[in-house]
């Protein structure tokens, strides 16, 4: 049953819908904010550039985001909006760094019709009122007082009921707005009104302006001393004021964002959109407007905000494509372009479909999505995990250990790998044509199994053997000193730095050497009463060559010690508890903060903070890394440390934000690692698996890396056929010679290279709706099958498209059949070996039947009607799942004796869907337009027919995300015998661009994690007062109901960010251990 | 001839003086913290928790008018004028409004 579902995002929210610029942090610091539907960003201007403070999830979806300086405040406030009609004033507390609310409160109507531009919070440049404007003909104001507190809210009725804009103007004695608005014969007008506080009412305002622009979308509020408004429309721009009126036409074009440049308000950018960026100049002379300027300064992304920072230098957000950085030049560039990108923030939305493939073919889902709209128009491919790019490899079985050694202590490369046996040790390097090669140390011995080597001091190596410990010149390669181990002990397990070598003999004995120019001094030994299972002795403190700690693994009673060095006392014992040996520890740090890792022979790990000058332990850590005993190893890449995790699932371990992070490797199996930075294969790992040896390259250490394929087209379709390595896509574009003509593609790309490989253009007026790769029955090609529409401006709902069959012959689309149809082909399924199209409101089946001639044709089998519009369509079996346009899902059967498709179930509610999918035979799960999930179940056990032909509604979620396509996949790697890799998941893409996983849990996880979630709503606080349990309750216009059968996992997992204290407090609140949360909230987050 | 981008604002001439412009095809990959607030202070204070007026627009102004006949008549001032005003613009729209019926 998938009834208990865990939604979690993998990648956040990207696309940026507002921002502004402001003091916020401080009085002297100046801040951009932006706002990413969900979210809010702090970032800070410096030298160096923007630099992040602070990502902060608000549990709303941003309506408006301003911010303000209240009277007698040093700092800017920020006030925020929210689409459910809540809102807040956070203010920055330097001291604790901490947001702090000033006020909140809902600013919800009982009645009112929700408005359809968009809602509109404004506030008064005076600070005396903010004004809403959520529901047609109503204009709300929440006052401020002399001291700067908000009031009672209240509302007065606003005439205009199809309101465009309303905005604050400057330099009123009593607080202004100027409203634009269209009136019922769709001409625009401005008219303005003074806001009377007392009588709580308008007042008629110093003037108005009929006639305006018939796009006239914008006002811009002037500041003093000019004052006024500027009225952006499609083809003219108009400056208004009481005194005043100077229009000034402009090439045709849609203004998508503003950004005030001077404090005067004499330079504005503005951004259309096609993406270009215009300069309006107010002139002026003695406070007087004296006309208007426009200047075309260049293409950014399509902006949807734009805020001039700082130098020139201005913030482009957009939701279409990639936000920027960009420096306006004083003089423009060969192209004529006074914009310079400086940089890019990465932004997936809207994320319009997206497949999920297995292009490396490691077993790792990969996600590609149509992302970006228009130009910004892309193809991503998003992966989770790290990636090891293959620089060389060589067949070698049995591999026991590994190390990379320099021919010089000072040199900045490796030369030598030393790859451990049984019963040898084979030395590799490089040889002068960057082969790798065997090669001897002299001084080493071969014949037998290396349990250790290390560079040391004074140009000497060290190599450890079950008999010896060996001290070479890594000039002459000759043996300068060698300790034996006393008759009748071995070594069992050693560890090596460059100046000192700890090892264990059996019974107990830990011996302690120091290394000297040309000599091994034992410095110490303790007898310890039991085995020792693993050691290390990685400096961390100021000497890189000298550690002060070791850190010793114990049999029998299963702990962890710590001892000083060289003294060798005990100075902590951790017990590890359970009867599972440590297997390999290290101490190692990270962002300043020492830690001690300890692999258990199961696939766990425990991580604990250490004190390096006491050796105590605290903050003990436990997560589940693999099943199969772990080795770790530090390793650099970018000149940060990292740790590698070499197991059944390799892992890397790296710090971000003072808290440890794990990422996957993907690699299937690594039994060990050591970094190998030859001149050769600089920053190189070497990779032992499955009787190879591999070298190779590391991936930035981030969690998901996403490769971008700009297509300066928008992708609106895709999906992959395996058999031809393809990539199958619906685009638009833009046609170069006239601008207006929009035309539509099937493209082949190919899916290594994502190069375009054949294009078939379509009709005018036709669309690709909906593209599938299938084969038929009895046939064994397969097909590319593409469905589309006719879209005729004069018709309402298309009644003409075609379901279009193509096959790859020779990397070329061939059209091999095509079909009309009388409608849009919104969806399109393989089913049984025949072809299942959604069509306007009909489910229409067809076989591929053979003709005489020997071509092949679609034939219509049976069909379905009833539905308002079939968007999107799902199958299993016999049974489709149908998601319409307004009326929420049914299920209807294929029965193949009658060739018939019968409707089964559906759910009487009137949701407008916008994705389904099925998660088994009874649950299926729907997405709709107000942002909610639901997940509904066949009732097959009903009593009746009435209540068997009802799909009962099991779980409501509000999600605060468009989602456009769910996917059945996962984006990690899943291992059949781990416990998270049993649980299924469905991907999701949402318009916003994030990237999210609905994960179908055990019910008994489920409860658990409920019973956490609840727990973490008491100590997580939502920003601005605002309540986790109403934003994820279910939410449409006619109800709202508390979530139910659905678990928010991005505050689940939170909890990892949590304090000690804090987590504690949940543990005793939970009766569970804070290392038995901290494990299986880790588990969690490997899903994504 | 002095360029239409002169002049651009500088608040702090520091301010991306020493940014290196990174390779716009690399997109820049900083991560910000995420901030889980803990602390009391997320709620405001109790006056702070903003509603609107219950009262209906039409109730009010009923109201409104009662006590404006109730007050004692005032020597004619500006305010006279503001309120006549007033007035007219309510009679216009409430005539406006049957218009559009």
């Amino acid at each position: 049953m998938s009834s208990w579902n865990y939604v979690v995002t993998a990648h956040k929210p990207t696309s940026v819908t507002h921002s502004c610029v402001g003091n916020f942090t401080s009085p002297q610091e100046l801040n951009l904010i932006v706002a990413k539907c969900t979210r809010i960003e702090i970032h800070l201007l410096t030298p160096q550039g923007l630099q992040p403070m602070l990502d902060v999830p608000i549990y709303g979806r941003i309506a408006t985001l301003e911010l303000f300086r209240p009277h007698g405040e040093a700092q800017d406030f920020l006030f925020i909006a929210t689409e459910r009609y809540k809102f807040c004033v956070l203010q920055w507390d330097p001291e604790s760094s901490e947001l702090i609310t000033r006020a909140m409160g809902d600013v919800s109507d009982r009645i009112g019709r929700p408005t359809d531009n968009g809602q509109i919070g404004i506030i008064d440049p005076d600070c005396r009122l903010i004004g809403l404007h959520l529901y047609d003909g109503l204009f709300k104001v929440i006052p401020f007082d002399n001291k700067g507190q908000l009031k009672e809210a209240f509302n007065i009725r606003l005439e205009e009921l199809q309101v465009l804009d309303i905005k604050f103007l400057f330099g009123c004695a009593k607080p202004t707005i100027a409203v634009l608005y269209q009136d019922n014969k769709d001409a625009r007008h401005v008219k303005t009104y003074e806001v009377s506080l007392k009588d709580k009412d308008f007042v008629e305002g110093p003037w108005s302006q009929n006639s305006l622009d018939n796009g006239a979308d914008l006002l811009i509020p002037v500041p003093p001393p000019l004052c006024g408004v500027l009225i952006i429309g499609e083809e003219t721009i108009v400056y208004c004021s009481a005194s005043a009126f100077k229009a000034i036409p402009i090439r045709p074009s849609i203004t998508k964002a503003y950004g005030r440049v001077d404090v005067d308000g004499s330079r504005y950018l503005l951004g259309d959109h096609a993406g270009m960026i215009h300069l309006l100049v107010i002139t002026h002379e003695k406070e007087k407007v004296t006309g208007l300027k426009i200047e075309l300064l260049g293409e950014t992304s399509i902006a949807s905000t734009i805020s001039y920072l700082d130098n020139a230098v201005v913030f482009v957000g957009s939701s279409y494509g990639d936000s920027q950085l960009v420096k306006l030049n004083l003089h423009p560039d060969a192209k004529g372009s006074y914009v310079e990108v400086l940089e890019r923030y990465i932004n997936l939305g809207p994320i319009v479909d997206f497949c999920v493939v297995d292009l490396e073919r490691q077993g790792q889902g990969q996600v590609v999505t149509c992302s970006g709209a228009f130009k910004d128009g892309s193809l991503r491919v998003v992966r989770n995990g790290i990636g090891i790019n293959e620089q060389a490899s060589v067949e070698l079985q049995g591999i026991k250990g590994m190390w990379s050694l320099k021919s010089s202590i000072d040199e900045a490369f490796d030369t030598f790998l030393v790859v451990s046996f049984i019963s040898e040790t084979r030395i590799l390097a490089m040889n002068l044509e960057d082969e790798l090669e065997e090669t001897e140390i002299e001084g080493f011995l071969s014949q037998v199994q290396t349990l250790f080597c290390h560079d040391a001091v004074y140009n000497q190596l060290v190599q450890v053997t079950s008999n010896s410990v060996r001290l070479v010149s890594s000039t002459t390669r000759e043996l300068r000193d060698e300790w034996h181990a006393p008759a009748g002990f071995t070594v069992n397990v050693a560890t090596a730095n460059a100046s000192q070598v700890l090892l264990a003999t059996g019974g107990g004995h830990l011996v302690y050497l120091e290394i000297g120019d040309g000599k091994l001094t034992e410095v110490q030994h303790a007898l310890l009463e039991y085995e020792v299972s693993c050691l290390d002795i990685n400096p961390i403190g100021d000497n890189p060559n000298y550690s002060q700690l070791a850190a010793v693994g114990m049999w029998t009673d299963i702990s962890v010690r710590i001892f000083s060095l060289p003294e060798l006392t005990l100075i902590t014992k951790e017990q590890l508890g359970g009867e599972i040996i440590p297997r390999s520890v290290l101490l190692c740090a990270f962002e300043g903060i020492s830690y001690l890792l300890c692999a258990l022979g199961d696939g766990h790990l425990l991580n604990f903070q250490m004190d390096t000058t006491t050796g105590q332990l605290k903050d003990r850590k436990k997560v589940s890394l693999g099943t199969q005993p772990i080795t770790l190893r530090t390793f650099s890449s970018k000149s940060a440390t990292h740790v590698f995790a070499a197991s059944d699932r390799p892992t890397v371990i790296y710090s971000s934000n003072k808290k440890l992070l794990y990422s996957n490797v993907n690699l299937k199996e690594v039994s060990h690692m050591c970094p190998f930075n030859s001149a050769a294969f600089p920053d190189s790992l070497a990779i032992a698996r499955e009787g190879e040896l591999t070298i190779g390259t590391i991936d930035d250490i981030q969690k998901l890396h996403i490769r971008t394929i700009p297509l300066g087209e928008h992708a609106r379709r895709i999906c992959h056929q395996e058999q031809t390595r393809t990539f199958g896509i619906c685009s638009l574009g833009n046609q170069s010679n006239s601008e207006e003509s929009e035309m539509h593609f099937v493209r082949l790309l190919d899916d290594q290279t994502f190069e375009f490989m054949s294009t078939y253009p379509l009709d005018s007026f036709e669309y690709g709706c909906s593209i599938l790769s299938c084969s038929f029955t009895e046939d064994k090609n397969v097909y590319y099958c593409v469905g589309t529409a006719y879209v005729l401006p004069e018709e309402n709902e298309p009644t003409k498209g075609r379901i279009l069959v193509f096959i790859v012959e020779d990397g070329r689309l061939q059209l091999i059949a095509e079909k009309e149809t009388k409608g849009a082909v919104y969806s399109l399924n393989a089913f049984n070996g025949k072809l299942l199209a959604a069509i306007n409101q009909k489910i229409q089946l067809y076989k591929w039947m053979l003709r005489d001639d020997g071509t092949r044709e679609l034939q219509s089998e049976c069909g379905h009607h009833g539905h308002i519009l079939a968007l999107y369509v799902q199958t299993r079996g016999d049974f489709i799942v149908v998601g319409d346009l307004m009326k929420s899902i049914s299920l209807l059967l294929y029965k193949h004796e009658e060739g018939a498709i019968e409707e089964r179930a559906r759910d009487y509610n009137a949701n407008w869907m916008s994705a389904v999918e099925i998660l088994d035979d009874d649950i299926y799960l729907g997405a709709e337009n107000n942002f909610n999930l639901l997940t509904v179940k066949k009732n097959s056990e009903g009593a009746t027919d009435e209540e068997r032909g009802r799909l009962e509604v099991v779980g409501e979620y509000h999600l605060g995300e468009f989602v456009n396509r769910f996917r059945h996949g996962s984006l990690v790697m899943r291992l059949p015998d781990s416990e998270i890799g049993q649980i299924p998941t469905v991907i999701f893409g949402t318009v916003n661009g994030v990237i999210g996983v609905i994960a179908s849990l055990p019910q008994e996880q489920y409860t658990f994690l409920e019973k956490l979630q609840s727990s973490l709503r008491k100590v997580i606080k939502g920003v601005g007062g605002l309540s986790h349990e109403q934003w994820r309750s279910f939410n449409n216009e006619k109800r709202t109901a508390e979530a139910r059968n659905f678990l928010d996992g991005d505050l689940i997992e939170s909890f990892l960010d949590l304090s000690r204290n804090k987590m504690e407090d949940i543990s005793k609140s939970m009766n569970v251990q804070v290392e038995e949360l901290c494990k299986r909230v880790e588990e969690l987050t490997r899903l994504h | 001839m002095a360029s239409i981008l002169g002049d651009l604002p500088s608040f702090d001439p520091h301010n991306f003086s020493q940014h290196r412009p990174s390779d716009p095809s690399n997109p820049s990959k900083m991560v910000p913290t995420t901030y889980r607030p803990t602390h009391n202070r997320t709620l405001p204070p109790p006056d702070q928790v903003i509603t609107t007026e219950v009262k209906n627009i039409l109730i009010r102004s009923f109201y409104q008018r009662a006590e404006e006949k109730l007050r004692p008549k005032r020597p004619a001032t500006d305010h006279l004028a503001a309120e006549h005003v007033n007035k007219h613009f309510r009679a216009a729209s409430s005539s406006s409004s049957t218009q559009g019926l």
